[in-house]
């Protein structure tokens, strides 16, 4: 009777494929790389092992499989408020977006998890932490460093706002950060910041421009133009988006009264109702509409002068135009689906035995 | 009552809300595999069955609805045989259920008789106090067995209507002008119909594809049609905020804005999913009756009129 290992003698090690193992390996390791608290690393491996386990998961590919594990680290993190994007998580895995989503929603549904939104005021915190104006380097002028409590509780403050305002439900997160992150980093200082661009301020804080955030960028500013004109003893300035920068702070001092005058903040669908109006006759009138007496609030373009506009999400204000499906006609609602169907209508889609030949010539098949 | 009734197993068909056009080879098996399993066995006991669902019954049309109760019967009988965790247990019972069928459904009939429509053709009039809006349809996936091995060379040869690329995937891609669809045709002869915008439709245009095959000189029939998925769509004209609904529905809602712009809402009862926007578009998919997308659009105004005054 010879001495046995204990983990040899209970076969811990044999009860886990090896497939399984490497999975928990590399699941240890991306939280390892998160520094991420040690609880959450059970966590992660418990639902990986979940996961693997269930049916849908059991045989999908390797590549699917190593997935899986970021998936899981990523849920963990949102249970625990830890704002982590997907952008990251694939960008660690080196994984295509698309997948990485697909796997996502799987192993929500399959495992029955549920995940807390994205807390966009740590997200905040979390992605300004990236940003390198918070110091002295060489490569960035004096006048651009910045107090990084000051710029955080601003650009908090601007995220906020473009919430309120529907800028940012159903729009990716990042891109408002940044967009906001550069207005809060421009106001507190317009005179020496305000001739330098996004792409200059993205480059210098060394973070990533992505694409949406010059979009964003153009509706803040359009609404804190908006907010702007309620205020009284800005009303003399010609008020243009460059200038309008330097008043950031008051307007954020005093956006909840600007927000109720700067918009009709009341009934949505009347809104709706009124800006969708192409000017018909009989059309409702809107609560505080002023702006929209001419009829036609002209789609795409901003009502600078007049009252107020309505407070919907751009989608609703600039609606792209659309092949607008034509509702079902009479003769489409009367199909029975037992119609008689003539031998010329199949014949149509036939091919004539000369253009078979010119066929068969061409492709040689 | 649920628990004593042994129907048949019905494989997870798991049509995601984006394949809606184009499913993958293997789905094409999944779809046909519960086929097979058909034979069900209706209950004799209704007194505990929900039977709300039904519509009216007036002297004229008693006769007809209580031919249709059977199937209607059937189907959410299926439906939430289905939605149970343990499907396995189904799994077991499929042996002994098999040899008792004695209802025979149209689907399981060889022959093709004219369809025996499952509900009532002209949309529900909705009640007083709904929301008036009714959603349209936009979509509608439907199967049907042509029964026959298809040379798909020669039909790719053959037909103006045509596309195939072996390579890239295994069926015969055809479309006609009206209804306007496009249908996959394999060489097994399952054939898959997309695009049509009612059930009807889908069906004219099913037996258009399985005359031009036909015509090309393949002994196509025309078996178990049927409508796999529904698509519908409307807008409650208001905006919404789905941050909130997410919050206060979260075991029913998924949304990730870093990855899809909507909210995706799975409904338990109809078995429904439906994206919401925030503009107030919503789309409802995984119907396999027009009856299911109107009853998810009237579970789910009620819900979304909540989130209306948010701002």
């Amino acid at each position: 009777l010879s001495e046995v290992a204990y983990s040899q003698s209970t076969g811990q090690k044999e009860q886990l494929s090896r497939c399984l193992q490497r999975g928990i390996r590399r699941v240890q390791d991306l939280c390892k790389v998160l520094q991420l608290p040690t609880v959450f690393e059970e966590t992660a491996v418990s639902y990986f092992q979940r996961a693997l386990q269930h049916p849908s998961f059991h045989l999908v590919s390797l590549e699917k499989k190593e997935l899986l594990g970021g998936c899981c680290v990523f849920v963990t993190c949102r249970q625990h408020s830890w704002p982590l994007t997907m952008g990251t998580i694939c960008s660690l895995l080196y994984a295509k977006q698309e997948l990485f989503a697909s796997v996502y929603l799987s192993l929500q549904k399959e495992l029955g998890l549920s995940v807390p939104a994205l807390s966009l005021g740590d997200l905040v915190k979390t992605h300004l932490n990236s940003f390198r104006v918070f110091q002295h380097a060489a490569d960035i002028p004096a006048p651009f460093v910045e107090d990084k409590e000051k710029m955080v509780a601003r650009t908090m403050q601007i995220v906020e706002l473009a919430s309120e305002t529907w800028l940012v439900t159903g729009r990716h997160p990042i891109p408002i950060v940044t967009a906001a992150a550069f207005l809060s980093w421009q106001s507190l200082q317009p005179a020496a910041r305000l001739t330098c661009t996004l792409a200059r301020f993205c480059k210098l804080a060394g973070v990533d421009l992505p694409p949406p955030a010059h979009l964003r960028l153009k509706e803040l500013l359009e609404i804190l133009l908006r907010m702007a004109s309620q205020l009284t003893w800005l009303r003399v300035f010609n008020m243009d988006k460059k200038t309008v920068v330097k008043h950031i702070g008051d307007l954020l001092q005093h956006r909840i009264f600007l927000l109720k005058n700067a918009f009709c903040l009341e009934d949505g669908e009347e809104q709706r109702a009124v800006a969708l109006d192409k000017g018909c006759p009989g059309s409702p009138p809107a609560a505080g509409g002023a702006a929209q007496e001419e009829g036609c609030p002209s789609e795409g373009k901003r009502q600078r002068e007049g009252g107020p506009r309505p407070l919907l999400p751009p989608c609703l204000i600039n609606p792209r135009k659309r092949l607008r499906t034509a509702a079902p006609s009479a003769s489409d609602s009367a199909i029975t689906g037992d119609e008689a169907i003539s031998d010329s209508e199949i014949e149509q889609y036939l091919r004539s035995p000369e253009e078979i030949r010119a066929f068969r010539k061409a492709k040689a098949w | 009552f649920k628990d004593d009734l042994s129907t048949s197993p019905q494989l997870f068909t798991h049509m995601s809300p984006y394949d809606v056009d184009l499913p993958i080879q293997t789905t094409e098996d999944v779809l046909f595999g519960s086929q097979l399993n058909q034979p069900k066995e209706l209950p004799t006991d209704f007194s505990s069955v929900d039977l709300s669902f039904l519509p009216d019954i007036t002297q004229d049309n008693k006769e007809q609805n209580l031919s249709e109760d059977g199937n209607e019967m059937q189907k959410e009988l299926d439906e939430s045989m289905s939605r149970n965790e343990d499907s396995s247990i189904f799994m077991d019972e499929s042996g002994l259920s098999y040899a008792d069928a004695t209802q025979p459904s149209p689907e399981a009939s060889g022959a093709c008789p004219p369809l025996t429509p499952m509900t009532p053709m002209t949309p529900v009039t909705p009640a007083s106090e709904s929301s008036g809006i009714v959603p349209q349809l936009q979509n509608i996936v439907s199967t049907v067995n042509l029964a026959c091995k298809l040379d798909l060379k020669n039909i790719a040869l053959h037909a103006r209507n045509a596309e195939y690329n072996p390579k890239r995937f295994a069926a015969v891609i055809m479309r006609i002008r009206e209804p306007r669809t496009t249908a996959l045709i394999f060489s097994s002869g399952k054939m898959v119909c997309t695009g049509a915008k009612s059930e009807e439709q889908s069906r004219l245009a099913a037996r258009k594809y399985a005359r031009v095959v036909q015509k090309l000189g393949f002994p196509a029939k025309f078996l178990d049609f049927k409508i796999q998925n529904m698509v519908g769509s409307c807008d409650v004209r208001f905006p919404i905020r789905l941050e909130g609904l997410v919050l206060t529905h979260q075991q029913f809602s998924s949304y990730e804005p870093e990855l899809f712009p909507g909210l995706i809402y799975r409904m338990v009862k109809p078995r429904i999913v439906l994206l919401i926007f925030v503009s107030g578009k919503v789309v409802l998919t995984g119907a396999k009756e027009r009856s299911e997308i109107y009853e998810a659009f009237e579970n789910i105004y009620p819900i979304l009129k909540g989130f209306k005054k948010a701002s």
